[in-house]
């Protein structure tokens, strides 16, 4: 096994705690001065279905996933079943041997086609439809079986009879112990992951012990990595990366109303709430505290923010595709009334309730029209977990200086990606607020006399002025007056050009890797790392590939990308949508067709392997449009 | 010189409308309460009561159809030193915004909601609402109303709002005197004001209402009011507001119909989680340092997720 890039699937039921074994072995690999990345892949249930956790460890920044895994660890019969695709030559599977006779047939948690599906596989094979059936077919595939009794590892040192709660510790310790990480790493996990419970630690501690025992007994394990310096660093999550960014950037007020993949960052900035402030000047600073409210509804949640924005606060929301339909009419109401509000959106498989758990980038076209009439907005979009945190403190940063609403897209596969992110910075981006008028009893909120387009603002608290969803003049009362829309209407839209100016191409759109390569990968959103990845395989073959990746939608940077695509000679699109909606953008603001396509919409992460395939088979002039479908 | 808390836009509705004694309650209520024109802000959904705020000098929004109580409530829980009116129409809060008329009870936010209740849509010409009854037919349906009505009051104890009272838009004095008490309480009052729509609801008119209103107040023994000394009494007090919430047809009962001063607000609420929130709300404190910079410290902030060195 490759000890300077290791890959790893771990699986078990949903609620079982696989995320905490994830957590220890990540912040293991962390601890002994590996990078990791990780996503988590989940069923819109609670309790019982297949969840796992792909994770990848490098010496360097790993910025992408890949299969066949290294590692597969089963928690439960299922994973062995849901997995079959994922194991390749050399892959080691580990599980309890208590789950070889366990039947395909009585797996009532894997979801009928695609038990059907590994049925079918199995037959074809001639294979018995059990575990030990599949592991056959694994073996037959390259795939190295190493059954481990969970039970009699645990039972050496736990003697009470509740081994059931140390699988997640055991899983993760084996999996450690096989890859060589020292025991103490995973050690400082499990202190990490219980906190102050003193009394939980040490048996789990116990448990670790005694599976690098066995490990050590079978000489699996294989030579410890080198140790490395390490540096603090922080593990975050997209969601994660978002909340923290939306705090340095001045949030004080967020609404949301729970759905996934969103909620996760109403609950991050919740818990951070109390905020600790940075030294220096605001030392002396009075406490603060950003107020977080659950909703009844999106409706409520997006119409709060706005009342918020009112009265000066940096507010926003965050919510997924069904929330943000409900969020629509508000949404062109900022629009109209200028209101600074941030929505972040967390984009999922739809359409409809859709795949509710799954990655999509199918809210584009959407976001960038959303809500009835026509009006300015800001669309942002990140691609990893760093950009999270300082696209969001851009996103409040336009919404107040160009007074609107900035919709910020994070898809579900990067809200659930884990990533270690160096430092933050805090000096990278600036708190920008708005340009304020003279407080006073002529103040009109909707000032025509701007070259600009930006009426300076006030605030309820402190001045006197009207809001209406209608339009209006220049104090914000009622009118239908068709002079004074035109003029509204203009200087509402001269902030879209101001903003285009203002905003430097870098945030909008940008080339990485050699600029004079002749092949352009265009892509957007988490498809950043694996198209990085995989253009650094091509490189090491002598292949040269640059990506055009985008930023911003709204406004575009229309002549850049223009410039950049019309002198390539083979432009490909990479989007985790049907259509190519980025695509679509693009023709439509530029007039540029792209010829090639890879989409993926089966609701999983692209990993590393597939996208160098395709990009293979577009390259090879085979075909123009490759649909990617790995993942289970 | 006194501030004139009407605005100097003409206003609109129809004559005789109802909405003018609402108008006129507001503005004596602030006047007399000697409030700050910049301590006050209205927030108003849409139709003809919508308009409210346009025509009140204080800040104020006028927000989308069903949704004044969330925006209100954000404009509240932002700057809890304001006071927060909500003036919208029956369709408004009781069909399309039902949800946040609800929920605002859940919270107790400290809005004073004063709902403009003429039994139809005004503005989309007379469509029956949520509080016209079954079989009723005003002149501008072309048959009986085939929905059944939703009593506001009981609706509003139902869900948790710590204030319920009635007003008629044609006697100001008392109007008045109602939403001086919802403004000096501290939680989320509710204030049904029947107003007649001449134009369009020629059952339930001034005159009307005039034979079947009568006082709560004008029973010396009526005490709808719950503190912390006669808590015991709160069930009874409670059921009382209920069955006068039922008594229409013959009598209407105007005045506060229940008052609970025991249920903390939602922003006494928030300050138990954030200590500094009332001297600190969200729309006074500093976000960044003189030169621009974040004041937040990301690693001491979120230094549960610290991969810490060696
Ligand atoms: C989302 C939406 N749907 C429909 C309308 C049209 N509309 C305007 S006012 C109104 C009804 C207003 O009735 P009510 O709330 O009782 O106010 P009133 O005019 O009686 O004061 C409707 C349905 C709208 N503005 N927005
Ligand atoms: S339609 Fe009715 S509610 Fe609207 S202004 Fe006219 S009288 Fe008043
Ligand atoms: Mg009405």
């Amino acid at each position: 096994m490759p000890e300077s890039d290791i890959s790893i699937v771990i699986g078990g039921p949903q609620g079982g705690g696989i995320d905490t074994s994830a957590t220890m072995i990540g912040r293991a690999f962390a601890y002994s001065g590996m990078n990791v990345i990780s996503v988590r892949e989940f069923h819109s249930n609670i309790k019982g279905r297949h969840s796992y956790v792909h994770l990848r460890a490098r010496k360097d920044v790993p910025r992408s996933l890949k299969f066949p895994a290294d590692l597969l660890v089963a928690l439960d019969p299922d994973t062995i079943f849901e997995h079959f695709e994922d194991v390749g030559k050399g892959t080691k599977i580990i599980y309890d041997s208590s789950f070889e006779n366990s039947d395909l047939n009585q797996a009532r948690m894997i979801m009928r086609d695609t038990s059907k599906k590994i049925k079918n596989h199995l037959e074809t094979g001639g294979y018995p439809l059990t575990v030990k059936g599949m592991l056959e077919a694994m073996k037959a595939r390259g795939g190295i079986p190493i059954a481990v009794s969970f039970d009699g590892i645990i039972s050496e040192v736990i003697k009470d009879g509740t081994n059931a709660r140390y699988y997640n510790t055991l899983g993760a310790a084996i999996t450690l112990s096989i890859v060589g990480i020292p025991e103490e790493f995973i050690i400082e996990s499990i202190k990490y992951v219980f906190g102050s419970k003193e009394k939980v630690i040490s048996p789990n501690i116990e448990v670790v012990k005694s599976a690098y025992r066995f490990s050590s007994s079978k000489s699996f394990a294989s030579t410890p990595t080198e140790k490395v310096n390490r540096i603090p660093k922080l593990m975050l999550t997209g969601n994660d990366g978002a909340a923290l960014g939306k705090l340095m950037g001045g949030l004080r007020f967020q609404t949301y109303y729970p759905i996934t993949p969103a909620s996760d960052e109403s609950s991050a900035i919740e818990e951070h709430q109390a905020m600790e402030w940075i030294g220096g000047e605001s030392s002396s600073l009075e406490k603060g505290g950003v107020t977080v409210v659950q909703t009844e509804d999106e409706i409520s949640a997006i119409t709060m923010a706005c009342g918020a924005a009112l009265t000066g606060s940096r507010s926003a929301t965050a919510t997924s595709g069904p929330g943000f339909s409900l969020m629509a009419e508000a949404i062109s109401f900022a629009g109209m009334d200028e209101i600074p509000v941030v929505v972040t959106l967390y984009q999922r498989g739809g359409p409809s309730t859709g795949l509710p758990t799954r990655n999509s980038q199918s809210d584009l076209l959407f976001a960038l029209n959303t809500g009835h009439g026509e009006f300015p907005r800001i669309v942002i979009s990140s691609g990893d977990v760093e950009e999270c945190i300082y696209d969001a403190m851009k996103a409040l940063n336009y919404a107040q200086r160009y007074q609107l609403p900035v919709i910020h897209l994070i898809d579900k596969n990067l809200a659930n990606t884990t990533q270690l992110v160096d430092s933050v910075d805090a000096k990278k981006v600036k708190v920008e607020g708005p340009a304020i008028a003279k407080s006073g009893p002529d103040f009109k909120r909707y000032d025509l006399n701007t070259k600009n387009g930006i009426s300076k603002t006030g605030y309820f608290g402190r001045d006197i002025f009207w809001m209406t969803g209608d339009e209006h003049d220049e104090l914000g009362h009622v009118t239908e007056d068709p002079d004074m829309r035109d003029s509204q209407m203009e200087k509402r839209f001269r902030k879209m050009e101001t903003a285009d100016r203002e905003i430097p191409v870098e945030d909008k759109a940008e080339i990485i890797g050699d600029k004079k390569a002749e092949t352009t990968l265009v892509t957007w959103g988490s498809q950043k790392g694996v198209a990085q990845d995989v253009a650094q395989m091509f490189a090491k073959k002598g292949v040269k590939i640059k990506i055009l990746y985008l930023k911003m939608f709204e406004p575009f940077p229309s002549d850049f990308v223009l410039e950049v695509l019309s002198k390539s000679k083979t432009v490909i699109d990479l989007e985790s949508n049907m259509l190519g909606q980025a695509a679509q953008v693009i023709r439509m603001k530029t007039g540029f067709k792209i010829e090639n396509q890879i989409v993926k919409y089966n609701g999983r992460h692209i990993t590393e392997d597939e996208l160098y395939e395709g990009i293979e088979k577009i390259m090879s002039g085979k075909t123009k449009k490759v649909v990617l479908r790995n993942g289970a | 010189m006194a501030h004139n808390f009407r605005s100097d836009v003409a206003i609109d509705w129809c004559p005789g409308c109802g909405d003018f004694g609402i108008i006129t309650g507001i503005t004596q209520a602030i006047t007399e309460m000697e409030l700050k024109p910049e301590e006050v802000a209205v927030v108003s959904g849409i139709g003809c009561s919508g308009k409210t705020p346009h025509y009140l000098n204080i800040a104020g929004i006028h927000t989308l159809h069903g949704r004044s109580i969330p925006f209100a409530v954000g404009v509240k829980l932002s700057n809890p030193g304001l006071k927060v009116l909500v003036t919208s129409g029956d369709g408004d809060m009781l069909s399309i915004g039902a949800g946040h008329f609800v929920a605002e009870g859940r919270r107790n936010t400290g809005l004073t909601v004063i709902l403009y209740d003429n039994e139809v849509y005004g503005l989309t010409k007379g469509q029956a609402a949520p509080t016209m009854g079954l079989g009723m037919q005003t002149k501008s349906l072309t048959k009986p109303n085939i929905f059944g009505k939703i009593n506001p009051i009981a609706l509003a104890l139902a869900s948790g709002y710590t204030f319920v009272a009635r007003g008629f838009s044609f006697d100001t004095k008392q109007l008045k005197e109602i939403i001086k008490k919802a403004l000096a309480h501290d939680g989320t009052a509710l204030i049904d004001v029947l107003q007649p729509c001449p134009t369009y609801n020629n059952i339930n008119t001034m005159e009307w209402y005039r034979k079947r209103v009568y006082k709560l107040e004008d029973d010396k023994g009526w005490n709808p009011t719950i503190t912390k000394e006669n808590e015991a009494e709160a069930i009874d007090k409670y059921q009382k507001a209920y069955v006068k919430s039922l008594e229409w047809e013959e009598r209407i009962p105007t005045g506060i119909f229940y008052e609970n001063k025991t249920i903390p607000s939602f922003t006494k609420r928030i300050a138990g989680f954030v200590p500094s929130y009332l001297s600190n709300p969200p729309a006074k404190q500093q976000v960044s340092d003189s030169n621009g910079f974040t004041i937040v410290d990301p690693v001491k902030t979120f230094k549960d997720k610290l991969v810490e060195s060696a």
